[in-house]
C-alpha cells in the first residue's frame, strides 16, 4: 500500500515539529501538511517524472501552508518548514555521497544532478505559490487602503 | 516612548525573529510597522541573517543607530509565531516602552522542549522516515537507534558550542557507525535506508524554505548566505557518513 507513506511522512512530521519546538494544535496541522504534499507527490506518480512530481507536491503543501496561514493567523514559514521535510532529497544526497565514495563518477554526477533538479522544482513550487499569495495579500491590503498595522 | 527606547523595542522584537529563523522580510517589515505604529516614519532597517542594523533619528534630527549580532540561531517555530503576534499587538495598543519588552520577555521565556522530548522525538523521525523511504521494520528500529546516538551527541556537543559544520559532520559518522556496527553484528539490514533515515534528522539546517523566501522577497544577499549554510550542512552530513562508511571497510573489508 503505497499510499502507507503519506501516514509515515505524518508522523516522522509530528517529530520534527517537536524538534521545531512548535506546540499545541500546531503540530497536528502542520504535520498534515507533510503528508498531503506526499500524498500529492504519490497522485501524479502516473506522470513518471519525479521532478514534476515534487513540483506538483510542493505546490500543493505551499498553498495548504498558506490557507493555514491564513486560518489560523500564523506565519506560514511554519506550515512550510515542517511539511517540506519529507520532500528533502535525502536519499539524493546519500546515494551521491555513495558513488562519490565508491569512485563511480558517472553515477555520482548523474544522482548529484538529480538531486539538484529535485531542489530546484521543491524551491521553484515554494517560489510560485509564496510570491502569489504576497501578490494576494498586497492587493488585499490596497484595497482596504489602511494604515498602521496590517495583518498578514 | 521617547526614539531611544522604540529604537530598542523594534531591534529586540526584530532580533527574537531572527533568531528564531524568521525570514528577513518579516523582520524588516516588523520593525517598520512597529515604528509607523509611534509614528515613525523615517526609520530604515536592514537585516541579514547574522546582523541587523537599524536607523531612526530623533526629535531634532540626530540619527540614531543600533547594530544588532545575531550569534545564536536556533529555528523556534513556536518563538516565530509569538513574537509575529507580539509585533502586531504592539502596532496594535502601542504600550509603554515597559509593557512592550515585558511582552517580548513573554516571548523569549515561552518553554522550549528539553533534551528528554528531543530523544523522544528524534527516534520518531528517524523510525518513520526509514519506513518511509522503504526499509523493513528491523531497519527502522535501527534507524531510531542511530538517532537517539545522534541527538545525544549533538546535545554534548551542542553545550560546548562545537560549530554547526562539526556538529553535522559528527552526527553523520555516527549513525554510519552504528549502522555499520549492525552490519558487522550479522543483522541482516539495509545499510542505506537506515542511514537515511537517520539522516533526516539532521536536515532541518537544510533551510531550502527559508532561503527560498527570503530569495524570492528581494533579500538575495540574506538568501545567499543560508543557501551558502544549507550546503555546507549537506557537504558535512555527506562527508561524516563517508568517512564512517569508508573506516569500516578499510578495517575490516565489509
Amino acid at each position: 500500500m503505497e499510499y502507507l507513506q503519506c501516514l509515515y511522512a505524518f508522523a516522522s512530521c509530528v517529530g520534527f515539529c517537536i524538534l521545531l519546538h512548535i506546540r499545541g494544535s500546531s503540530i497536528f496541522w502542520m504535520s498534515l501538511g507533510g503528508a498531503i504534499g506526499w500524498f500529492f507527490y504519490l497522485l501524479c506518480a502516473p506522470a513518471q517524472n519525479d521532478i514534476f512530481q515534487y513540483f506538483i507536491g510542493t505546490l500543493a503543501l505551499a498553498v495548504y501552508a498558506e490557507v493555514m496561514a491564513r486560518v489560523r493567523r500564523a506565519p506560514a514559514t511554519g506550515y512550510l518548514h515542517v511539511a517540506l521535510l519529507p520532500m528533502v532529497p535525502g536519499g539524493g544526497i546519500y546515494y551521491t555521497m555513495e558513488y562519490g565514495i565508491a569512485g563511480n563518477a558517472d553515477l555520482f554526477l548523474e544522482t548529484g544532478m538529480h538531486t539538484l533538479s529535485i531542489a530546484g522544482s521543491l524551491a521553484l513550487g515554494i517560489l510560485v505559490v509564496s510570491s502569489v499569495a504576497r501578490l494576494a495579500a498586497l492587493m488585499g491590503e490596497e484595497r482596504r487602503a489602511r494604515r498602521g498595522c496590517r495583518g498578514e | 516612548m521617547n526614539r531611544e527606547e522604540l529604537l530598542n523595542v523594534a531591534a529586540e522584537a526584530g532580533g527574537l525573529l531572527l533568531r528564531s529563523g524568521a525570514e528577513i522580510y518579516r523582520v524588516e517589515e516588523s520593525m517598520h510597522r512597529i515604528f509607523e505604529a509611534y509614528g515613525v516614519r523615517d526609520g530604515n532597517v536592514f537585516a541579514i541573517p547574522s546582523c541587523i542594523n537599524v536607523t531612526i533619528n530623533t526629535d531634532g534630527g540626530a540619527p540614531l543607530t543600533r547594530v544588532m549580532r545575531i550569534l545564536d540561531r536556533q529555528t523556534n517555530l513556536d518563538r516565530v509565531d509569538r513574537a509575529n503576534d507580539v509585533c502586531r499587538r504592539i502596532c496594535r495598543e502601542k504600550p509603554s516602552y515597559e509593557e512592550a519588552m515585558a511582552l517580548l520577555d513573554s516571548v523569549r521565556r515561552r518553554p522550549v522542549y528539553g533534551l528528554p522530548a528531543q530523544l523522544l522525538a528524534s527516534p520518531l523521525v528517524g523510525f518513520f522516515f526509514c519506513l518511509f523511504f522503504g526499509g523493513s521494520l528491523l531497519d527502522s528500529v535501527w534507524a531510531a537507534l542511530c538517532s537517539v546516538a545522534m541527538r545525544l551527541l549533538l546535545a554534548w556537543l551542542e553545550r560546548w558550542h562545537v560549530n554547526a559544520f562539526f556538529c553535522n559532520l559528527m552526527g553523520g559518522a555516527v549513525s554510519g557507525f552504528i549502522t555499520m556496527a549492525a552490519v558487522l553484528l550479522g543483522f541482516a539490514v539495509n545499510t542505506d535506508k537506515i542511514i537515511i533515515g537517520a539522516l533526516m534528522n539532521l536536515v532541518p539546517g537544510i533551510v531550502i524554505t527559508t532561503f527560498m523566501r527570503d530569495m524570492m522577497a528581494g533579500d538575495v544577499v540574506a538568501g545567499l548566505i543560508r543557501f551558502s549554510e544549507s550546503l555546507l550542512v549537506a557537504t558535512a552530513i555527506a562527508l561524516g557518513v563517508g568517512v564512517s562508511l569508508m573506516l569500516p571497510r578499510l578495517i575490516f573489508g565489509v
